[in-house]
């Protein structure tokens, strides 16, 4: 396992020397990355590999944090971050810890990454039909994560994951997945061939429709307007973060929690990528606000907030909060329910993408297609269409919440430019009359 | 060891294992950054180091990067059914590396002091407003390239970014942002910043919108540098001729003889100023459409062919991407006998457009346009009231027919990897409306 041999005791001197008020805080974040990609075919050059490693001191003093990365891993890089985010001279040299070997000892393969183009276009003809070539493109990312702080070091923890993205003619479909299994393969080619479908299909009349989302999509919405509505730095500019706390801002059928200890399997983490054990985080109860989600530094200005969800891009971004895996408690409603409800309504299954202006509260999100409910269940096929409300609108809108939870991965975020994937557990749910635009 | 001979060892590594297509990119960059949002602010020192290979054959090969110095006993990925073709070494014309490549980055203290100073003008020119986010970002970077086709190439770049959002005086008041690029941090400007946010600002909460109206439209950089590079696909790569195609009248025209547009990865003083793209192939000057005839697409040397000639114009953004083809600094030729003051003074009756509040759409297969704006009305050549919640709509064909002058205020705007730029022109055919 990467950074097991590096020696956290000589680390958190070297750091203490820098965090030399009481308050400060300093800690030495090391990663490796690895991605495997298959391009979609005909492209150049065929399989692609992306190996990185590297290292980040940081010191965060009255509020202020100083950040210094590099790429690769070494005792003189490390020695050189050290002396960049100190605030004064050391009296004496900084001692040099022992980082271990930065080598790449595996093999860069991935056999499943590599059949599975093969396997896709099978499961397409199977139970598609014959509808052509459609070019995707797959990747492995593995991601191994330690840090070690002036007071407390986390083990080093581990992602491995997969994406797959695909692009057509006019639209666009992609998803995260902790395998790439037969079941998997048939959900991306069953979304594929309706996204594709959707292109030709009528879409839906402008106005107020009663909405069933499915489990992806609840994922992303969730996601838009929990999770980033309950980001301390998204709130602090309304106000202070903890002000948050106590409010209604959803329907009391949504209790929501952030919780990384129970993610799908490869991606669960103990601790976040400040060192901090993380927790099983209530964002909501009964849609009152219960904890924002916090990093150290965010934490270290109220005793209401709680650090354990700070992450970090790569090592050049600071760490901020944001969540890893949310899950809605499931509600009594079997799906059958939810559409029998809603009849006449819109059967939305997956969203293409979802954007909350943090100014306005304005929450918008765009799918790629949908079904009209008809007799209960999901039938003909619309084109794609979006939801544009206000963010405590839309989640007081929500009057159902089915009984069968799906986990998966909701999709990559990228708040403020820095990707990073995110996941979810949540069952269907239903949207009382909100307006639909084609 | 110097930093070629790395290089070479890892193309004589390759080579030795049959591969006859090799390529090894090496980065080294570094840069300075303060982030300031709320009163958490954030510096950054980054050093980053990777370096990046491309082999294979006609019939196979693989991509590999690694953080680091190159190695030529890295663990290479088995090669895959897709062949490779690299290109040859040209010619590099003379090139005199720009007078700031070597200035030292911004200080910690220097960019904090430019920030606040923004926020301080800012304040002064809109008393209440503030600027909700900053981000300013000072770098310089040295990459070098060789190749077994004999290609040697090395470039060292300077580049400075500054995104900044600013709310007008009530909290919940619309907020703007903007993103700016020069060579080194030092040339932003605060009080030029503070104004262009001050203005805008003020457009948004206090214009008023036309339901619809027509007239002549002055369009400043900021509403066409966005349009220029919506239509990239007329300008890129080997389909937009034919794209274009469809654009252009009988008597062979795209654009009115005001419409010159050019590509030049040798832009004096642009932000990508370079003697060579990310192969390792000369940049030089080429003219897209030239007075309003179409002349050829920007294509690299890979997609050239019949009358295309290759511009050099590909990017590699990093160590970890592969070279693509894209605009460097693509602009509207401006004219340098034609003031905007003498525009504006000659406008009777109509609209001054600063700004675009969104995306720009293409519509209806490549045919017309709409773009949220926001600028002024403008009657006997002065301004009479702000207008904003406007798109300026129409086809693409009026727009580019219907462009009357070009003024001399070239201006970029960083756009999609690339810089796009343009003076201010005069343009009729085109609507304002409230809704797309």
């Amino acid at each position: 396992m990467p950074f097991s041999d590096i020696d956290a005791a000589a680390i958190s001197r070297a750091l203490s020397q820098i965090a030399d008020r009481p308050d400060d805080l300093a800690d030495a974040y090391f990663e490796r990355l690895e991605e495997i990609e298959l391009p979609p075919e005909g492209s150049e050059p065929g399989i692609r590999v992306r190996r990185e490693s590297g290292l980040a001191i940081r010191l965060l003093r009255d509020g202020h944090t100083w950040l210094a990365g590099r790429d690769g891993i070494d005792n003189e890089r490390f020695a050189e971050a050290l002396r960049r985010v100190a605030r004064a001279l050391p009296s004496a040299p900084y001692p040099v810890p022992d980082l271990g070997r930065d080598v790449w000892l595996e093999p860069a393969s991935a056999p499943e990454v590599q059949e599975l183009p093969a396997l896709f276009q099978k499961a397409l003809r199977s139970y598609h039909g014959d509808i052509g070539t459609i070019p995707i493109t797959v990747r492995r990312h593995r991601k191994w994560v330690r840090v070690v702080g002036s007071h407390l070091a986390s083990s080093t923890e581990h992602e491995q994951f997969y994406s797959v993205a695909a692009r057509m003619d006019g639209a666009r479909y992609g998803g995260l997945f902790e395998t790439l299994d037969a079941t998997t393969i048939e959900q991306i080619a069953s979304s594929v061939v309706r996204i594709r479908a959707a292109r030709e299909a009528e879409v839906p009349e402008s106005g107020p429709h009663s909405c069933v989302l499915g489990p992806s999509a609840t994922a992303i919405l969730l996601h838009e307007a929990v999770a980033h509505a309950l980001e301390a730095d998204i709130l602090a500019r309304g106000g202070h973060p903890e002000a948050a706390i106590g409010v209604q801002m959803a329907s009391p059928l949504l209790s929501v929690f952030d919780d990384p200890t129970n993610g799908p399997k490869p991606v669960r983490r103990k601790a976040d990528d400040e060192g901090h054990p993380t927790s099983r985080r209530c964002l909501l109860r009964r849609g009152v606000v219960e904890q924002p989600i916090c990093d150290a530094a965010w934490a270290r200005r109220s005793d209401l907030l709680l650090a354990g969800a700070g992450r970090r891009g790569d090592r050049h971004d600071a760490p901020g909060p944001r969540s890893s895996h949310l899950e809605l408690i499931p509600g009594d409603e079997t799906t059958a329910d939810l559409l029998a409800e809603a009849e006449g309504g819109l059967y939305l299954p997956e969203v293409e993408s979802g954007h909350l202006d943090p100014m306005t509260g304005e929450l918008t999100l765009h799918f790629p297609y949908g079904r009209r409910i008809q007799d209960g269940t999901p039938g003909a096929s619309v084109g794609p269409c979006a939801i544009h409300c206000h963010v405590t609108d839309l989640l007081t809108r929500v009057e159902a919440v089915g009984r069968e939870s799906r986990s998966g991965g909701a999709g990559w975020c990228a708040k403020s430019g820095i990707l990073m994937p995110v996941w979810a557990t949540a069952p269907h749910i239903r949207l009382a009359e909100v307006e639909v635009y084609p | 060891m110097k930093q070629l001979d790395l290089l070479l060892d890892v193309l004589d590594a390759l080579g030795r294992q049959s591969w006859r297509e090799v390529e090894v990119f090496h980065k080294r960059g570094r840069s300075r950054t303060l982030r300031l949002e709320g009163d958490r602010p954030v510096t950054s020192f980054r050093q980053e180091e990777g370096w990046a290979v491309r082999a294979g054959d006609s019939r196979r090969s693989f991509f590999y990067t690694a953080s680091g110095k190159p190695r030529p006993d890295s663990q290479w990925p088995e090669a895959d059914g897709r062949g490779l073709r690299l290109p040859s070494a040209r010619p590099i014309p003379n090139w005199a590396p720009p007078m700031d490549s070597n200035a030292p980055l911004l200080s910690e203290t220097e960019a904090s002091h430019l920030l606040r100073a923004i926020g301080a003008a800012l304040a002064d020119e809109l008393p209440g407003s503030r600027l909700i986010r900053a981000y300013l970002e000072d770098g310089s970077s040295d990459q070098l390239l060789a190749s077994s086709r004999e290609v040697r190439a090395e470039v060292q770049q300077r580049a400075a970014s500054l995104f900044v959002e600013a709310q007008a005086t009530r909290r919940d008041g619309p907020s703007i942002s903007m993103l700016l690029a020069e060579r080194e941090a030092r040339r932003f400007t605060p009080t030029s910043v503070a104004r262009q946010l001050a203005d805008r600002l003020l457009l948004l909460s206090r214009g008023s919108s036309p339901s619809k109206d027509r007239g002549q439209l002055l369009l400043s950089y900021g509403v066409m540098s966005p349009l220029i590079h919506a239509l990239s696909p007329l300008w890129l790569g080997p389909e937009a001729a034919t794209r274009a195609r469809r654009l252009i009248d009988r008597q062979g025209r795209l654009a009115s003889r005001h419409f010159s547009l050019v590509d030049d990865g040798r832009f004096p003083g642009g932000v990508l100023e370079a003697p060579v793209d990310g192969e390792g192939q000369p940049t030089r000057k080429i003219t897209l459409v030239e007075e309003g005839v179409y002349r050829q697409p920007l294509v690299s040397w890979r997609q050239a062919g019949g009358d295309m000639k290759p511009s050099g114009c590909s990017r590699r953004f990093g160590w970890r991407d592969l070279p693509s083809a894209g605009p460097t600094h693509l602009y509207l030729n401006p004219n340098p006998n034609v003031s905007v003051g003498e525009l504006l003074g000659g406008l009777s009756r109509g609209y001054y457009l600063l700004s675009t509040h969104g995306s720009v759409k293409i519509e209806d297969g490549f045919r017309r346009f709409a773009v949220p704006v926001s600028g002024f009305a403008i009657d006997g050549g002065r301004p009479t009231g702000s207008v904003t919640g406007v798109w300026l709509t129409g086809s693409i064909s009026t727009f580019f027919k219907g462009i009357l002058a070009a003024a001399r205020d070239l201006t970029f705007m960083p756009l999609g990897g690339g810089m796009i730029g343009s003076p201010t022109v005069l343009v009729k055919g085109l609507e304002l409306r409230q809704r797309s």
